[in-house]
């Protein structure tokens, strides 16, 4: 086993612990992260796996792939994390909105 | 004539203490209702205005124009406006356009009137690089919206209340003037514009949106189109 695979190994071990210890809500949550570290470990033993399925779809090399789909899944989760902003901040302006015209004063002294 | 106490006039602001009580008193005169939205001013815009009969809303915390726009909005129908105006703090806008625009109101029918200093009998001393902007912003907003003006970022607007009822502004920031053009498309408001005067002095000038920004608002208003 080379070094990186031992880095590797260990970053999503890590990873998944942390997850696990933070969010053991259920138990297909749990099934679901301990499935993925699984996957990752086994393509990071065995990388050569994902030049097998690179070359049924068309990719020279596996870790091509691996990057392809990787830009796919981070365009996407930033597309998520933006609109989950929109919506937070669109909450937010109206809490500060109903606080402020509730708190509306007359300066002319009666 | 309109009677001017069925006229709100919102004026949003953001650090305009040195000016805002002279804008300010110049629609008093005139016997309109005044609504300063003070968006989190870190200066003292409010003891600036004590003893004026205006009404005076506070964000907690900074929003953006068009958030304080839409707070005014929000509060001028609450107080049973008939017509509501938006205003610059910082004295760039004629209180003698606001009747004019109320005359263009009626002769077309219009639920919005724009104020425009490109169109005849409009003015403004503007530089020429603002020039060059302000030309491109009418078309980005054009396309963003479906709508064209020729002074599509003039902060000088009247309402109808109906209108208002139907706008909601949602785009905190400057691209709010792009979203009032998509909301009148949408709900099929008439709208007609009106020649209006800018008087830019040294102080607003440097207190107005630096040209540079305008990359920054393009920005905004293309995520504005894919997230509406």
């Amino acid at each position: 086993m080379s070094p990186i695979q031992i880095i590797l190994i260990s970053g999503v071990v890590f990873i998944t612990l942390y997850l696990y210890q933070r969010l053991r809500s259920n138990l297909i949550d749990a099934i679901l992260i301990f499935l993925f570290c699984g996957g990752a470990v086994f393509f990071i033993v065995f990388p050569d796996a994902t030049t097998a399925i690179a070359q049924r779809v068309g990719v020279k090399r596996g870790v091509n792939l691996v990057f392809y789909v990787t830009i796919l899944f981070l365009f996407f989760l930033i597309l998520k994390l933006y609109s989950r902003i929109r919506k937070l901040e669109k909450k937010f302006t109206e809490l500060v909105r109903d606080k402020s015209v509730e708190k509306a004063e007359f300066l002319e002294k009666k | 004539m309109t009677n001017p106490s069925a006229i709100f006039i919102i004026v949003p602001c953001f650090n305009e203490a040195r000016v805002i009580r002279d804008t300010i008193n110049v629609l008093l005169e005139r016997g309109y209702n005044v609504i300063v939205v003070d968006d989190s001013s870190a200066d003292n815009t409010r003891e600036k205005l004590k003893g004026l009969p205006v009404h005076y809303i506070r964000h907690e915390v900074n929003l953006g124009q068009g958030a304080a726009l839409q707070t005014g909005l929000a509060f001028a129908l609450e107080k049973g406006a008939g017509w509501i105006v938006t205003f610059d703090a910082d004295g760039q806008h004629d209180v003698n356009d606001i009747p004019r625009m109320m005359e263009v109101m009626e002769k077309n029918g219009a639920g919005i009137v724009f104020g425009s200093r490109f169109i005849e009998g409009g003015s403004a001393n503007l530089t020429s690089s603002r020039k060059i902007i302000l030309r491109t912003a009418r078309l980005i907003n054009y396309f963003a919206s479906g709508i064209l003006l020729t002074d599509a970022n003039n902060g000088l607007r009247l309402i109808t209340r109906e209108a208002a009822l139907k706008m909601q502004i949602t785009e905190n920031r400057s691209t709010h003037s792009a979203q009032i053009q998509d909301l009148i498309r949408r709900n099929q408001i008439v709208f007609a514009e009106c020649p209006v005067h800018i008087s830019y002095t040294d102080y607003s000038r440097s207190k107005g949106i630096r040209n540079i920004a305008s990359i920054r608002i393009l920005y905004e208003l293309i995520l504005f189109k894919i997230f509406r």
